[in-house]
């Protein structure tokens, strides 16, 4: 049951992020639905099942992106494993302290991408920072703040959890 | 809100640990044989992820059709009035073309010139858009099934897209001519002087490397110059629009404007073979971008 729900949140990623996303992007910038999703399994879920939903989240929508595998597996499993150890140390998990962290790992995830861009210099590099990786870090923020606000709003969190 | 509270057991958070730690050293140390490991996986799975990404993009595609037909309509008829005028325009430049083609054909044959092939090419739908905002790519809704590959050129009748970089079963990434990542040959058509055509950050291109004592100037059109890449000769990539020369540089460099609106393209075609690869016979279509069907 589990795998079939995580199938299909895979699946549904794609055209959410590549086809519906942009309609809705700010000043061209949309969300990562997939760094949301794999932390939010992870916080849920536990680090393991983070680290493999972001691995395959990374792989499945990387295979629709022109950029590198490796950032985007190491992105989206490092984001699912963080947020299982980070859901696990810290006794009360807020929507806002999860928006504070998907801010945070974002915006490391956007720097580490720029930084690998070889062919920028630093103006050019610090222009990718402040226009696409700090936006996109404060959008992801809000946008996992507010799925998890509602999902503790709909659902028993404290069940979803230790089922 | 929630309290937190431990339920994975130990040796799950020890397995998880443990696996990413083998993928960064993996990644690290072997990245072309993990790359060529879920190569073989990237065709299968692109058509499963393809079915619903399809499906979804064929209902954005209907709700936008209805929206322009029906809903967006506001200044249709000045803009009817514009494009009349435009089209009696064209047609005296049309007329002013053929008296043109005509004589070339006459030169030409006189020359005893090679006929060469036109190139041979593949229409796709634009399907998405990058699953990142790190580059500026489409998704097509073609892939290796229908001959697609890496370093094909994609183009409009109006001009220049991008070039294919990744493919999948049934799709494929194109990066767009905007993209700074980019970079085709480019040839100014009225001076012939060559050079590389590059995207900028901002969404425009950047034609590089012009050499110095070329007589660029703002209008000039910058075409493929078909050396290398995927693109046949002649193709338009965009107009200049700034020309920057600085003191004790050892070349000039101008802003282009892209020929396409890539932000508003929907339906492209594929370079599959160009000239001289290609065969008369196995021509499926023609440069003024009539699709094979």
């Amino acid at each position: 049951m589990k795998f079939l729900f995580y199938l299909i949140l895979v699946l549904l990623l794609v055209p959410l992020q590549t086809t519906l996303l942009p309609h809705l992007s700010v000043w061209s910038i949309k969300p990562d639905l997939g760094l949301v999703a794999a932390a939010l399994v992870g916080i849920f879920a536990g680090e393991l099942e983070g680290l493999l939903v972001g691995l395959a989240i990374g792989w499945v929508l990387n295979l629709f992106s022109a950029g590198e595998l490796w950032l985007s597996l190491l992105t989206n499993g490092g984001v699912g494993i963080l947020a299982g150890f980070l859901g696990r140390q810290l006794t009360l998990v807020t929507s806002i302290s999860l928006g504070v962290g998907l801010l945070l790992v974002s915006l490391a995830s956007g720097l580490f991408a720029a930084v690998s861009f070889t062919h920028l210099d630093l103006s050019q590099m610090w222009w990718m920072v402040e226009s696409i990786a700090l936006p996109q870090a404060c959008f992801d923020g809000a946008v996992g703040a507010g799925l998890y606000w509602l999902l503790s709003q709909w659902f028993h969190v404290t069940r979803l959890r230790t089922e | 809100m929630w309290m937190a509270h431990s339920r994975s057991p130990y040796s799950a958070r020890r397995i998880a640990l443990a696996c990413f730690a083998l993928l960064l050293v993996a990644l690290f140390l072997l990245p072309n044989q993990i790359q060529g490991l879920l190569q073989y996986l990237d065709g299968p799975v692109g058509h499963v992820v393809g079915v619903p990404l399809q499906a979804i993009a064929s209902i954005d595609a209907g709700i936008a059709n209805r929206w322009e037909r029906y809903v967006a309509l506001q200044g249709v008829q000045e803009e009817n009035q514009q494009l009349r005028k435009e089209i009696e325009w064209l047609r005296g430049q049309h007329s002013q073309l053929r008296e043109f083609s005509a004589a070339t054909e006459r030169l030409t044959a006189l020359l005893q010139f090679k006929e060469q092939a036109l190139p041979t090419m593949v229409a796709a739908q634009v399907i998405g858009r990058d699953a990142t905002n790190r580059y500026r790519a489409i998704i097509l809704n073609k892939g290796e099934s229908d001959g697609i590959k890496p370093d094909m050129g994609v183009v409009t009748p109006a001009g220049v897209v991008g070039r294919v970089v990744k493919t999948t079963g049934a799709s494929s990434v194109v990066l767009l001519v905007t993209d700074p990542s980019n970079s085709i040959p480019g040839l100014i058509q009225r001076t012939r002087d060559e050079g590389i055509v590059e995207g900028t950050q901002q969404g425009m291109a950047r034609l590089k490397y012009i050499p110095l004592l070329s007589t660029l100037r703002d209008g000039d059109r910058v075409v493929t110059s078909g050396l290398v890449g995927g693109f046949p000769r002649g193709l338009v990539i965009g107009t200049i629009t700034n020309i920057d020369k600085q003191e004790g540089a050892l070349f000039q460099s101008a802003e282009l404007m892209p020929e396409v609106d890539v932000g508003r393209v929907e339906e492209v075609l594929v370079i599959q073979m160009s000239y001289g690869q290609s065969t008369k016979v196995g021509a499926e279509a023609d440069v003024t971008g009539k699709p094979s069907p």
